[in-house]
């Protein structure tokens, strides 16, 4: 077992389970009230308005923390930033050292 | 193309601005009534004018003047006081160059409309509707660019849009509608067109929030004609204006969505497309009447 598992979370590498829990506290700090039990990582965030216009340059900015990499505002395709399963697949570098998925 | 639309009725202007006669001139009034015909017929849409100016406090609210900053036009007063009047006029006025050379202006209120039914939903601030609310309206706009190209891109131009304020499904139902009763309209007169997705020319895109939102969840189409002139425009906006006007629906902050017909586009589509023989060109008024039966029937 390689030594950044942690234990009981054993299909995702350390470093990917932390980026993922930075930016689910993230959007429930701008959710504003949204109930922690009723965001999953599939909860669409744009289509039922948890995010809104104003969070999103921050929110550009957090991934491109967590992932490492610049994102170009320009290759941005519609459903990239549905939900936080998504954002962590197109964005978030795994910590085995794999591009994200495209 | 310019020598041959000069010779259908257009003087263009260095300022990057038209002027319409004739042969173009009738078309684009036929053309802007064919889309009147089409929001009186098939919504029953009030329609509305305007004035050419709008209350920079106003477009404030939208952040406009933040999202597209090299865009806007300003007018410009002078300052009424008798001496500032008086020393405007004992100096040139109009130097050789052409440029003003203005003495105390006064403080600068409004902004030249840059898009027409932005004074409708200012206009109905502070209203709850109780279904959903249709309007149609013409206006200049005024949009400053870095290059201009006679009816193509001009820095005034004029604008019909078709909008609707209701509930989320009410805005989106309007605009499935709107799209297809355009889509019988385009076909009627004969102009070939690709419905792209699209982004609002953003003056700083990466730092602005409304830029990323329309790249993460599309709210424009245009109608695009030959390749890169888009000559109508559906606009989803959520509950933007409604939020930023206080107008509510159904409990919460209205939705709204707009079509937005660009008319000099139109007459450069017309012409490009058929030639410059008026007798060859379409009747827009019967396509809009052939569009708003078939839209009844469906």
């Amino acid at each position: 077992m390689p030594s950044d598992l942690i234990a009981g979370q054993t299909d995702q590498p350390a470093a990917t389970a932390d980026a993922r829990a930075q930016l689910r506290a993230w959007v429930l700090e701008k959710a504003g009230g949204l109930d922690p039990a009723g965001l999953t990582d599939q909860t669409p965030l744009l289509e039922r308005r948890i995010l809104r216009s104003v969070h999103l340059p921050e929110l550009i900015l957090l991934l491109e923390r967590l992932g490492g990499g610049e994102i170009d505002v320009e290759d941005i395709s519609p459903g990239q930033f549905r939900d936080i399963d998504t954002m962590m697949a197109n964005f978030v570098r795994p910590a085995d050292g794999s591009e994200p998925r495209p | 193309m310019t020598a041959r639309l000069s010779g259908v009725g257009l003087q263009w202007h260095a300022s990057g601005q038209s002027s319409l006669h004739g042969p173009l001139l009738d078309l684009a009034e036929r053309l802007d009534e064919a889309f009147a015909l089409l929001a009186d017929r098939i919504w029953r849409a009030q329609a509305e004018r305007h004035p050419a100016t709008l209350p920079a406090a106003a477009l404030q609210r939208l952040d406009y003047l933040y999202s597209f900053p090299h865009q806007a036009t300003f007018p410009m007063r002078l300052d009424r006081a008798e001496a500032n009047l008086e020393a405007f006029r004992s100096g040139p006025m109009v130097g050789l160059d052409g440029v003003l050379a203005l003495t105390e202006l006064a403080a600068p209120l409004d902004v030249l409309t840059p898009a027409a039914c932005y004074h409708l939903y200012h206009g109905h601030e502070g209203e709850q509707l109780g279904g959903p609310l249709f309007l149609t309206t013409r206006n200049t706009c005024f949009r400053q660019e870095a290059a201009y190209e006679p009816l193509r891109r001009q820095w005034s131009f004029t604008m019909r849009e078709i909008v609707c304020l209701g509930t989320g499904s009410e805005a989106a139902a309007f605009l499935e509608n709107a799209h297809l009763a355009v889509d019988r309209l385009l076909k009627g007169v004969g102009l070939p067109v690709e419905w792209q997705a699209a982004t609002d020319p953003f003056f700083n895109p990466r730092s602005d929030p409304r830029y990323l939102m329309q790249r993460m969840q599309p709210v424009k189409r245009e109608a695009v004609y030959g390749g890169d002139l888009a000559i109508a425009s559906a606009n989803l906006h959520h509950e933007h204006f409604g939020d930023a006007f206080s107008i509510a629906r159904d409990g919460g902050p209205a939705h709204s969505a707009c079509m937005a017909f660009g008319i000099e586009r139109w007459l450069f589509a017309v012409v490009d497309q058929h030639g410059t023989d008026p007798a060859a060109w379409p009747d827009p008024i019967e396509a809009a009447e052939a569009a708003a039966a078939a839209q009844e029937d469906s």
